[in-house]
């Protein structure tokens, strides 16, 4: 009888187990959807100068760090509960990382709209450098990021990797650019820093992309390739 | 059967054992009374003698053992051996019998002759007295042989019996169970779901009206099966030639259905998709606060959303329904979604049209009436300043004049559209090239601009001339203007199979990238202070689409910040 029992008992805690993962997944990627609109729309207010947008983005972050706190409870929770090993073991390390890159991607989008805030205020500068590559390149490579997981792409994961390069090139292209500028225009130094440190926030936002990426080829293949190179680089 | 034919046989063999018996019984007793009545003369003489004399001389002619035996059991005849040395018979069982007047019959070891024997022993009655006995006895191993042979014969009739038996009876059963196994071969198709092959009738008659019922049952499945799946067609032609997206999931937020539009839209494939969560395939999050509010109430819910793709922004109204079953529990949630991308656009550019309009126009009227007002006031003041007011008036009255005409010429253009009142002819394109920039070579000059044509001299097209002339001089007036001072801008003109293309080319300080889908609107600017400043009305890129689309061609804008703009027109080419 009480043989019976346990194996029953056994049947409905897997049962629950899934639903559970089920249920992180899903949160986690809502967190995602949400952190992949507002850097769109940060993006749009960087390129239109809109300061209403930015300021919506900077009241409404608590929403972001609300759900961050909810899934990692999740997770602790499934961890203390179930034991869980191997792939399942992985996807819940995946997921409390992949969590705390959102919820920074949220946070540099909010210093973004908090630099357009700056310079909307200010009188606007004839044309310096164009952020509209650079900005689309750091969304794509997130969107990408996201998509690898959401289909266990391992391909796709890599090409994330890669992509970081061309966005450091164009920071670096950027700095030299708002360089020239500074030194043409030395009366709007104000101005033109709060200008460049967008270029810093975008790279971030790339380089968290890339920390995704890397994150789900660990939960795929089970190895860590922080830190190393993709094969095919030098 | 064969339990039947064993017992038949046994039973048989036993009584054919018994008859043989008896009839060697019979025998016996008909030797003992004729020996008897031979015997007899010599028994009452009590010529014991001769007795034995004729025992041994009858068995030369019979194979029965004869033996008298006074009443007192002493053997006075034996066909075998001397009867004085014979023991006394008195107690052998049939003796005994036959000495109380019956006949006496056993079966039972002789010791003289060592063998099994069976014995009959008849009195002999002489003047109501028993004389003597007289025995016949045979051995049993005659009888045991007719008796074998019988079983043999027994046995062997059997053995045929039953083989011919089982031969017919497998023949009767193949006859009933071949047309069985045929019938259970097409019930086993028709188990399978293979519902075209009918049974043939089998020549059983009772098996025909099974056949036949099976049959009716093919038939009557298939048209069911079929009205089934018709009526499941029907439903995937009406969701697939929607224009409306639709999508149901589950209660798990697992897809379980999608139309071709709905996987347009959001960019996803339909085959990929069935089974995974909406937030993991949408990823929008305006769909998924809206589903987490329905979640516990039954009610529709109406939501607008944005969706980005690469192509730029899709808005889409969204009904957001939950699906219940017959016994009305929630079963799952139903998304349709209207594209109202379009309209959204058109009311945006309406809106932003009106009101440009009568900002462009409003701007110098109220600086007019400002200095007329002005000037009405200190009219007998400084002459200087009269002056000055005047000349600003006169400035602002002559932009009122651009943009009208610009409004006007635009009218015009709609007009001829609607009443294709074009005139084409055939002309040289290149020199409608070289009149457009001789128009503007005085304004080029002022900012040392060169400007470059390459153009091939025996492109030839039709065209209005005097309207493509103007949208080419539209489009120079833009990149003189916006280009730096000492740059150069190039036309180039290329003909291939289907198309003329001529691109302008400056090097100016380029368009955003989001301002170019709308850069063909009227009064449409990226920058409203610097173009008002420069002199233009707002209309002039309006005006080159309309000529351009007159011609049946098209125009498009390419641009990247700071390095310059491409302007393109496309004209379609008609074999000249």
């Amino acid at each position: 009888m009480l043989q019976v029992d346990s194996v029953k008992r056994g049947a409905v805690m897997t049962k629950y187990f899934r639903k559970e993962l089920e249920k992180i997944k899903k949160k986690l990627l809502s967190l995602g959807a949400i952190i992949e609109q507002r850097i769109h729309l940060v993006c749009k207010a960087v390129l239109s100068c809109d300061a209403d947008v930015a300021s919506r983005i900077i009241s409404s972050d608590n929403e972001i760090d609300e759900m961050e706190v909810e899934i990692e409870e999740d997770c602790l929770k499934v961890l203390a509960l179930h034991q869980p090993v191997a792939v399942d073991l992985r996807f819940i390390i995946a997921v409390i990382k992949i969590n705390s890159q959102l919820e920074r991607i949220g946070d540099q989008a909010v210093n973004i709209a908090e630099r357009v805030d700056v310079l909307a205020k200010k009188e606007i500068m004839d044309f310096i450098f164009d952020y509209t590559p650079m900005i689309e390149k750091a969304e794509f490579m997130l969107k990408k990021s996201l998509d690898a997981l959401v289909n266990f792409d391992l391909d796709i994961a890599e090409m994330v990797c890669v992509l970081d390069d061309e966005v450091d090139r164009m920071k670096e292209d950027a700095y030299d650019k708002i360089k020239i500028a500074m030194k043409n225009n030395p009366e709007r130094l104000g101005y033109l820093l709060n200008f460049f440190l967008i270029s810093r926030h975008i790279e971030r936002i790339a380089d968290l992309s890339t920390n995704i990426a890397e994150d789900v080829i660990y939960l795929i293949e089970g190895e860590i390739v922080r830190h190393e190179k993709i094969d095919g680089e030098k | 059967m064969l339990f039947s034919l064993l017992a038949a046989s046994w039973y048989i063999s036993v009584s054919m054992e018994h008859i043989i018996i008896e009839r060697a019984q019979d025998s016996l007793k008909a030797q003992a009374l004729i020996l008897g009545d031979q015997l007899g003369r010599h028994i009452s003489s009590n010529n014991f003698k001769e007795v034995d004399g004729i025992c041994k001389k009858s068995v030369l002619r019979v194979n029965t053992r004869i033996t008298v035996i006074l009443p007192d059991g002493s053997v006075i005849g034996d066909s075998e051996g001397d009867p004085l040395k014979m023991e006394n018979h008195k107690n052998r069982s049939e003796i005994s019998k036959a000495l109380s007047g019956a006949a006496g019959f056993s079966i039972r070891f002789s010791g003289t002759l060592r063998q099994r024997m069976m014995y009959v022993a008849l009195p002999f009655i002489f003047e109501d007295k028993i004389k003597a006995v007289v025995r016949t006895s045979l051995p049993l191993t005659v009888i045991d042989n007719a008796v074998s042979l019988i079983k043999v014969k027994i046995i062997i009739g059997v053995v045929c019996i039953a083989v011919f038996a089982s031969f017919v009876f497998y023949i009767a059963s193949r006859r009933i169970s071949r047309p069985v196994e045929k019938i259970k071969y097409f019930a086993d198709k028709f188990a399978k779901g293979d519902l075209e092959n009918k049974i043939p009738a089998p020549k059983i008659s009772e098996l025909s009206s099974l056949s036949e019922a099976l049959n009716k049952m093919a038939v009557h499945l298939n048209n069911r099966i079929e009205k089934v799946v018709s009526q499941r067609n029907e439903y995937i032609a009406v969701l697939s030639s929607m224009i409306e997206g639709v999508i149901a999931i589950d209660m798990n937020d697992e897809i379980i259905g999608i139309n071709e539009a709905a996987a347009k839209m959001f960019n996803i494939s339909r085959n990929d998709v069935k089974g995974k969560s909406i937030q993991a395939t949408l990823r929008n999050s305006d769909i998924n606060k809206a589903l987490e509010n329905i979640l516990n109430e039954n009610t529709a819910v109406q939501e607008s959303i944005v969706v980005f793709n690469d192509k730029g922004e899709n808005f889409f109204d969204t009904f957001i329904t939950p699906i219940c079953n017959s016994a009305n529990h929630r079963i799952g949630t139903l998304l349709v979604f209207h594209d109202i991308t379009q309209k959204r656009r058109l009311d945006i550019m309406r809106k932003d049209f009106v009101a440009n309009v009568s900002h462009e126009i409003r701007t110098p009227l109220t600086a007019i009436k400002g200095f007329v007002e002005t000037l009405h006031y200190c009219i007998d003041k400084d002459k200087k300043e009269t002056g000055r007011f005047l000349q600003i008036i006169i400035k602002h009255v002559n932009r009122l004049e651009v943009i009208l005409d610009d409004l006007l010429s635009l009218a015009k253009l709609e007009k001829k559209e609607e009443a294709k009142e074009f005139v084409f002819e055939k002309r040289c394109i290149k020199n409608v090239l070289e009149t457009a920039v001789q128009v503007l070579e005085s304004k080029a000059k002022e900012k040392n601009i060169n400007i470059e044509i390459k153009c091939d001299g025996k492109i030839m097209a039709m065209i209005d001339a005097g309207l493509f002339e103007q949208a080419i001089v539209n489009l120079l007036d833009n990149a003189i203007k916006y280009s730096p001072d000492k740059t150069a801008i190039s036309i180039n003109a290329r003909r291939d199979e289907k198309k003329i293309s001529i691109g302008i080319e400056d090097s100016g300080c380029g368009i955003p990238k989001e301002h170019i889908p709308r850069l063909f609107e009227r009064f449409y600017r990226v920058d409203k202070a610097r173009s008002r400043e420069l002199g233009g009305s707002g209309l002039g890129l309006s005006i080159v689409k309309h000529i351009v689309k007159a011609h049946g061609g098209d125009v498009y804008a390419e641009s990247s910040l700071g390095r310059g703009s491409t302007f393109t027109i496309l004209l379609p080419f008609q074999g000249i």
